[in-house]
């Protein structure tokens, strides 16, 4: 254990000796990997800003149904054993909510209360909200079914309205998939180009210390023991880089968010941006040290076998 | 210790470095190799290192068939021997002593171990108060005596010169040889080929190659 210590400390000192010889042409290229990643870096933090957003909506389908203002409570509240006539033995959950909870609700959500306050009466209608967990595993056209199910609501007695509103919860998710997907697509075609830059960082290496590499298996060293600051220098290139972009992608959040906050204030949001959690960084460090592992394990297999 | 039996070397068609040689160069040797470049003395030298394989024949160093050595086992092979270069070789990007310590830090030594032994080598060639100097400060014949501290440092059982004194003035030249002889009078096998016949003069044994065979003529 003690030998592989000192072999690793020996092979990262050795890699920071070559980098402090060259420390201009380590920053200008910790600076190419590091905007190379700094968009996928960009990416994931405001979809990670955005998931807390995307998870609180419900993208199982609901339906809403709104009773007439003059329904009386007793027939709005009746009606609850009708609908789970209507939706028969599926898994349904049903929801009454009241008109006066449904104000609350509407003062509490929508920081509107003074607004509401100077209504006077409550105009909002008693009402049901229908979760349709499971329909989805039935095999049935979930569509046309809800479709069929809120057509027969409108025509029972004392209701007012009938709302789907489960189909734009399910254009946002399936555009937040495809912002994931387009994301992940962006990240590897950038992680290819950090594995192209570190690649072709080490190739020069290699070529500057071939005297070094040749001398060192005459008298006796491993290819491991020869490969080893190479790798060293690639992750430490990439983990320097991807310290740079992530503190680049911190700190252009500031002048973003006041953006923002002029924008959510119009919807009496207090919406902000935050930096990633201590635990994504860390998982994103740990990624850019492995990309430029990579890119020097590619380049030094492939331009030591040439040396030997 | 060291046999070569039947060794040919063809590098393409028509270059034929090394053609049917066997010889046996045991335990304690003191073995000048000579002849006329492209002799083949450097060839010989290369196939006891690994650094170069036998197209025919069989070479054995320490027991170990060079023809079929594994790559992984080269560099353990190279722990016992100490190569020495006409072209000395040393890294020029750093001190002497940081050059007579490699062959130790590549073993895994510790920093402190390595530097007192490379200390004790470079005392026994004479250039211990040079040991901070970079390589490109010393003379020749000072950088070949800190290769030849380079080469005896890990304590090698065998020592290969190829032409350790090619470049060198006679007194220098005097100084690598009576290094060399120094190791070998404590039981190191060393193989030192050269092209200058001044000094064979008192040599116990010398092989005499000419166009890559062994010259008899010559009194192998």
């Amino acid at each position: 254990m003690t030998s592989w210590f000192r072999q690793h400390s020996y092979a990262l000192a050795h890699a920071l000796v070559h980098l402090r010889k060259a420390p201009g042409s380590f920053l200008i290229n910790i600076l190419v990997v590091a905007i190379a990643l700094a968009l996928p870096f960009t990416g994931v933090t405001l979809l990670d800003n955005v998931r807390p957003l995307s998870e609180q909506l419900s993208v199982d389908p609901e339906i809403s149904l709104f009773m007439k203002q003059d329904t009386p409570r007793e027939q709005s509240q009746a009606l609850a054993a009708t609908l789970r006539g209507l939706v028969k033995d599926r898994q349904v959950k049903i929801i009454f909510t009241p008109r006066e909870q449904a104000l609350d609700n509407l003062k509490t959500k929508s920081g509107l209360s003074d607004v509401l306050g100077t209504l006077g009466d409550n105009p909002l209608p008693d009402s049901y909200v229908l979760k349709l967990d499971a329909f989805s595993q039935t095999g049935v056209d979930t569509s046309a079914y809800i479709d069929a199910l809120a057509e027969e609501m409108r025509a029972l007695p004392g209701v007012d309205a009938v709302q789907v509103d489960s189909a734009w919860v399910k254009r946002l998710a399936a555009l937040l998939g495809v912002l994931r997907l387009a994301l992940l697509l962006l990240a590897g075609t950038l992680g290819m180009v950090v594995i192209a830059v570190v690649f072709n960082t080490i190739r020069l290496q290699v070529m500057t210390q071939r005297d070094e590499i040749s001398v060192s298996k005459l008298i006796g060293a491993t290819d491991t023991f020869i490969h080893r600051p190479f790798y060293y220098t690639g992750a430490l290139l990439g983990l320097c880089s991807g310290a740079v972009a992530l503190g680049a992608v911190t700190l252009a959040l500031r002048p973003l968010n006041a953006a923002i906050a002029d924008f959510a204030r119009l919807y009496a949001s207090e919406f902000q941006l935050a930096p990633l959690a201590p635990l994504p960084m860390a998982g994103l460090l740990a990624l850019s040290a492995a990309l430029g592992l990579v890119g020097a394990v590619l380049s030094v297999q492939r331009h030591l076998a040439r040396l030997n | 210790m060291i046999e070569f039996q039947h060794v040919s070397k063809q590098y393409s068609p028509d270059a034929m470095a090394l053609r049917d040689i066997s010889l046996t160069v045991n335990k304690g040797e003191l073995v000048f190799l000579a002849g006329p470049s492209g002799a083949g003395k450097s060839t010989l030298l290369k196939m006891i290192a690994a650094i170069e394989r036998p197209s025919a024949g069989s070479v054995v160093v320490n027991g170990q068939d060079i023809g079929k050595l594994k790559p992984a086992g080269v560099p353990f092979l190279r722990r016992n021997l100490g190569l020495i270069f006409q072209q000395q070789r040393l890294l020029t990007d750093r001190s002497v002593l940081a050059n007579v310590m490699l062959p130790l830090l590549v073993t895994g030594a510790p920093r402190a171990q390595a530097e007192q032994r490379a200390r004790a080598a470079l005392d026994k060639v004479g250039l211990l108060e040079r040991a901070l100097a970079r390589p490109q400060a010393l003379s020749g014949g000072e950088q070949q005596r800190v290769s030849i501290a380079r080469a005896i440092v890990n304590r090698p059982q065998i020592i290969l010169a190829d032409e350790p004194t090619a470049n060198l003035d006679r007194a220098s030249a005097n100084q690598v040889l009576d290094a060399l002889k120094a190791f070998h009078s404590v039981g190191v096998t060393c193989l030192i080929s050269t092209h200058d016949e001044q000094i064979l003069d008192g040599a116990a044994r010398v092989i005499h190659l000419k166009q890559g065979q062994l010259d008899t003529g010559a009194g192998a």
